[in-house]
């Protein structure tokens, strides 16, 4: 199934548009630090912290748009032509589709997050010393935003499954980019809604918090996917 | 066929497209938080602002930056992808009708959705103004000719912006790469605003022509005038080559 869903996106340009997104958000913290390194240099600050303070919130917003305009795209690809149609008379269930998709989301994602992360380890090893403690630091930022990552594809994908018109999903999604970007990060509530959840950071966030968000995140996945299959039960239904 | 029917025969294809539900909702959301949180607009006695100005320029700060390019590249999704279905941009192109003026109709459908947008921000902005007004006991509404000013300066200095996007939808015919890089565009316009070279990122105008008004209406912050110069003519310039491309190559891909 997986290897099916990688067949479907070779000529829709979904690969080259992440390896692209993520060094296109890799670039921000290198020009950034380029041209105004020494704001940054002397803050009292372990440099990993720096670097994300500074940069993440636009990365994070990146990787978000991507996966937005991942989803859609994936879903765009069946639609158009009537290609679910076939899908759905072969003996497959409907919610593999998005299961098998979502991993493949993911597994793009995963490029983009190295991506990055060699980005922020280079600034880290070019303006400031690399220690081995700070890989590590590097490395559990980089796992604890792919899995906040999650509810964001699993919903996103739920609502390109949800429209058949592109500028939809699509129209959908930037709205709630946006809202993400607009509401207020210091509340725990209004962090949890599935499209903030990226914008949060490892480095500098207390230990029951990251757990909590953790939590969350999880839970946000499992309720997204259970909505996907209800939704695709009564779609069926309905027809 | 004379533009005019051209551009309400465009007007009907993308009558049930539920564009203006997506642009309403994203007027709407837009001003929830400053309803919410009404009361931040008081405590500004550093930067030296009225509440209301405040509140007025906080939400279009979010517009010009983010909501505003955002939804205009999903008006341009809209545009093409009403066409992909069944063919249809094979049977407009088959008729007696120039490319070129194809082309100038989809982009003042594109721009009348921009203005739309702008209408709804403004009366979404009126309504929010209201409510804050009453839970705040403070008179937060601004006289219509200052908000009128304020959402013309950003419409305008957005049309250049939609030039760009429209003739990136047009040479691009993977409809990923052109979302993708329009989308990602926005973000680095923050930093944008704050380079010399602001003037050469048609991106980043509404949001760097919004700062500026902003800044002008406090007193700490430092005034920035709106250099016309390099602006002006590079806006221009900009504009008018993009829609030059984009007309010589609309339909180009579909003909071969």
């Amino acid at each position: 199934m997986i290897g099916l869903e990688f067949k479907k996106i070779k000529h829709s340009g979904l690969f080259p548009t992440f390896v692209i997104g993520g060094i296109f958000a890799a670039l921000i913290p290198i020009l950034n630090m380029a041209v105004r390194s020494e704001i940054f240099i002397n803050l009292e600050m372990p440099p990993v912290q720096i670097l994300l303070k500074e940069n993440w919130q636009m990365m994070a917003m990146l990787n978000v748009l991507l996966i937005t305009v991942g989803a859609c795209l994936l879903y765009n690809i069946e639609y158009a032509d009537n290609a679910i149609q076939k899908m759905n008379t072969l003996p497959i269930k409907e919610f593999q589709l998005y299961f098998s998709k979502a991993t493949l989301i993911t597994m793009l994602c995963v490029i983009v997050l190295l991506i990055e992360a060699a980005a922020i380890g280079f600034c880290t090893q070019h303006w400031f010393q690399l220690s081995q403690e700070m890989v590590l630091d590097i490395v559990k930022h980089f796992l604890y935003s792919l899995l906040l990552l999650l509810p964001v594809i699993s919903i996103a994908l739920l609502i390109a499954s949800a429209c058949k018109n592109m500028w939809i999903s699509l129209g959908i999604g930037v709205i709630c980019v946006f809202t993400a970007s607009i509401l207020p990060a210091k509340q725990f509530v209004f962090s949890l809604f599935p499209f903030a959840l990226p914008f949060q950071m490892y480095a500098g966030t207390a230990e029951d918090i990251l757990r909590n968000y953790m939590i969350a995140a999880v839970c946000e996945i499992a309720v997204f996917g259970i909505a996907e299959a209800l939704f695709l039960k009564i779609r069926r239904s309905l027809k | 066929m004379n533009l005019l029917f051209l551009i309400r025969v465009e007007f009907q294809k993308i009558r049930r497209s539920k564009i203006v539900l997506i642009l309403a909702i994203a007027a709407i959301i837009m001003w929830i938080p400053a309803m919410i949180n009404g009361d931040v607009n008081f405590k500004m006695d550093d930067i030296g602002i009225s509440p209301e100005n405040n509140f007025l320029i906080q939400g279009f700060l979010g517009m010009a930056w983010f909501m505003f390019p955002a939804s205009m590249i999903v008006s341009t999704v809209l545009l093409h992808q009403t066409e992909r279905g069944n063919r249809g941009i094979l049977k407009m192109l088959s008729l007696p009708i120039r490319g070129t003026s194809l082309c100038i109709a989809k982009f003042i459908v594109l721009l009348a959705l921009s203005i739309l947008q702008m209408v709804m921000t403004v009366i979404m902005y009126y309504i929010s103004a209201l409510v804050v007004s009453k839970t705040q006991n403070y008179d937060f509404i601004l006289p219509f000719s200052f908000v009128i000013k304020e959402t013309a300066l950003m419409l305008i200095s957005g049309i250049p912006m939609l030039t760009v996007f429209w003739l990136l939808s047009i040479l691009i015919e993977t409809p990923i790469f052109s979302i993708g890089i329009g989308l990602a565009s926005i973000v680095p316009s923050v930093l944008m605003i704050n380079t010399k070279v602001w003037f050469a990122y048609p991106m980043a105008y509404p949001f760097y022509v919004i700062t500026n008004e902003y800044a002008k209406l406090t007193t700490n912050m430092s005034d920035t005038t709106l250099d016309l110069i390099p602006f002006l003519p590079t806006a221009i310039g900009i504009s008018v080559i993009c829609l030059l491309i984009s007309c010589l190559g609309f339909g180009r891909s579909e003909r071969k």
